[in-house]
């Protein structure tokens, strides 16, 4: 069984150059002005009367409400964790699509000019993956005609639905997974791969892991590491304009809106990190930069989606990845216990379940 | 000795104002032209830095001709202050508040608005296009303009006098 953090004792002190808890004591809160709610930071970027029918839900829909959808002529539907309602014109939850809020050809327009800041032409990269990021990591995806320039999509317009996703970053998420995941004798992380099937939590997770490992972890000895994140979609850290609005960790740098395959190359090149993390592996080019990574001696922290091991190793890149045998952790996450539940984490070598669904912190059910 | 004075009074009156409407239709090219090279800014922005409208706007309104300043400033500062405001509203807004105080006609007036239904809601090609043809519509005003100059400015700063000479041998 291999050797873990126990997550009250101190760690063994390290042979050489050991950090004392003082230098790696940072404040693990953001400074102390108060941050509006997520959903608020979305409201400048709705015109008046969608902006008014928002602020009218109840405010306990308002604390989970994960995306705002409007397609044009069709009722206004906000997400909810697990389910999805129909909103009135006077802001409340409703059944019934006769007495919906119908979103107007204006009202979809206006968005799409608030979010970009009234320069859609500024924003060509970004419709063309088919979303903009806002300032707090909120993402507004987007959908209408796609204009196709060689085969390949150039720009959308007639633009007819709109996803406004709302990001929240859910600290100490990763608390009962990190003893799992540092390295006693090295002072480091292993190689970690954490998969699972969509919508269970990977990317907040990721998050949470780069921040508190980029922070330092006082409470387990741990000093903090540099770590490069590659954020190709920009959901990890949620940059505007290249600043991260997510809280990231002091030691981290953040390459937005890059590759993953170039982006670990260049962090590895440019920035001498000590971890790279990014998010959602899946190409050959990923496994072969990957590759260049373990062999530079610096750990990863990916993710992947699928729900099993099994299923990983049926795609033929990530089959090649795990047959490296370089990944010394596996994380499994599910819902069972709500978005985020730890299901199991494998040892790489062995395979053996190191532990198995933790219930006693599942941030999905508060 | 009083008939004098008021004869003199007219004449003067007469006179200023044929100068100003001469006055009004030199100023027009002037205008058209600082408005025309403010779009090519624009245009300069848009196509080939992408700038962001916000951002262009500044610039624009800090690098222009003084007479087309305050057009962009008070965009920006109507698409920065008025909370859900798109770029069409704001540039509407300041049009609103800078035709009065300039020389162009109601036909001007409409390129501008034309050109603000299209601002920010496309992408640069299409941009693009929408402001080399509100660019090439104010070159076309220009020379039209520039004649209209040639020929009324003189016509303008006699006709005054003239006319208050008229009024006066007529009142005599």
């Amino acid at each position: 069984m291999p050797k873990v953090y126990p997550l009250t004792e101190r760690a063994p002190s390290r042979p050489q150059g050991g950090v004392s808890p003082s230098e790696t004591g940072i404040p693990t809160t953001r400074a102390a002005k108060p941050n509006p709610a997520p959903w608020q930071e979305i409201l400048p970027f709705l015109p008046p009367a969608l902006n008014a029918i928002i602020t009218n839900l109840p405010a306990e829909v308002l604390g989970k409400l994960e995306e705002i959808r409007l397609r044009q002529d069709r009722p206004l539907i906000i997400g909810l964790p697990g389910e999805d309602r129909m909103v009135a014109q006077n802001g409340a939850l409703i059944k019934d699509c006769a007495r919906a809020y119908l979103v107007t050809a204006d009202d979809v327009q206006r968005v799409t000019q608030l979010v970009s800041g009234c320069s859609l032409y500024a924003f060509e990269e970004e419709l063309k993956n088919g979303y903009i990021t806002l300032p707090g990591g909120h993402r507004v995806g987007l959908a209408g005609k796609a204009v196709v320039e060689k085969g390949r999509v150039k720009t959308l317009k007639y633009i007819s639905s709109l996803n406004i996703r709302i990001s929240r970053e859910i600290n100490c998420i990763a608390d009962p997974v990190l003893p799992y995941l540092l390295d006693p004798m090295s002072a480091n992380i292993y190689h970690t791969l954490i998969f699972s099937p969509p919508r269970c939590g990977k990317t907040t997770l990721l998050r949470d892991l780069v921040r508190q490992i980029s922070n330092g972890i006082p409470g387990l000895n741990f000093p903090g590491l540099t770590v490069g994140l590659v954020d190709e979609r920009s959901e990890l850290a949620g940059c505007y304009r290249g600043v991260p609005q997510r809280d990231v960790g002091m030691r981290t740098d953040v390459l937005d809106g890059c590759s993953k395959a170039e982006g670990m190359i260049m962090l590895l090149r440019a920035m001498a990190p000590q971890v790279i993390a990014t998010d959602e592996i899946g190409s050959r080019d990923d496994v072969a930069a990957l590759e260049e990574v373990f062999n530079a001696g610096v750990k990863v922290i990916v993710t992947v989606h699928g729900s099993s091991l099994r299923e990983l190793a049926a795609r033929p890149s990530l089959n090649y990845l795990l047959n490296l045998k370089v990944i010394e952790r596996y994380v499994l996450l599910g819902r069972s216990q709500g978005i985020g539940t730890v299901e199991e984490i494998f040892d790489g070598k062995s395979l053996t379940p190191l532990m198995k669904n933790i219930t006693s912190r599942s941030p999905g059910k508060e | 000795m009083l008939k004098l004075v008021g004869a003199l009074v007219i004449i003067l009156s007469c006179g200023l104002i044929g100068v100003m409407i001469a006055r009004s239709y030199s100023l027009r090219p002037a205008d058209l032209r600082n408005l025309q090279a403010a779009l090519q800014m624009l245009e300069t922005e848009i196509n080939y830095a992408a700038t962001p409208l916000a951002e262009a706007l500044r610039s624009i309104a800090a690098r222009a001709d003084k007479r087309v300043t305050p057009l962009f400033a008070s965009a920006l500062a109507e698409l920065r202050t008025t909370p859900g405001c798109t770029a069409r509203e704001a540039w509407e807004k300041a049009l609103k508040t800078f035709y009065p105080q300039t020389a162009l006609l109601k036909s001007d007036l409409a390129i501008l608005s034309n050109l603000g239904r299209a601002l920010g809601i496309s992408d640069r090609q299409d941009q693009t296009r929408h402001l080399r043809l509100a660019i090439d519509q104010i070159g076309a005003e220009i020379d039209r303009a520039q004649n209209e100059a040639a020929r009324h400015v003189k016509l303008w700063n006699y006709l005054g006098f003239l006319g208050g000479l008229i009024i006066v041998l007529l009142l005599y």
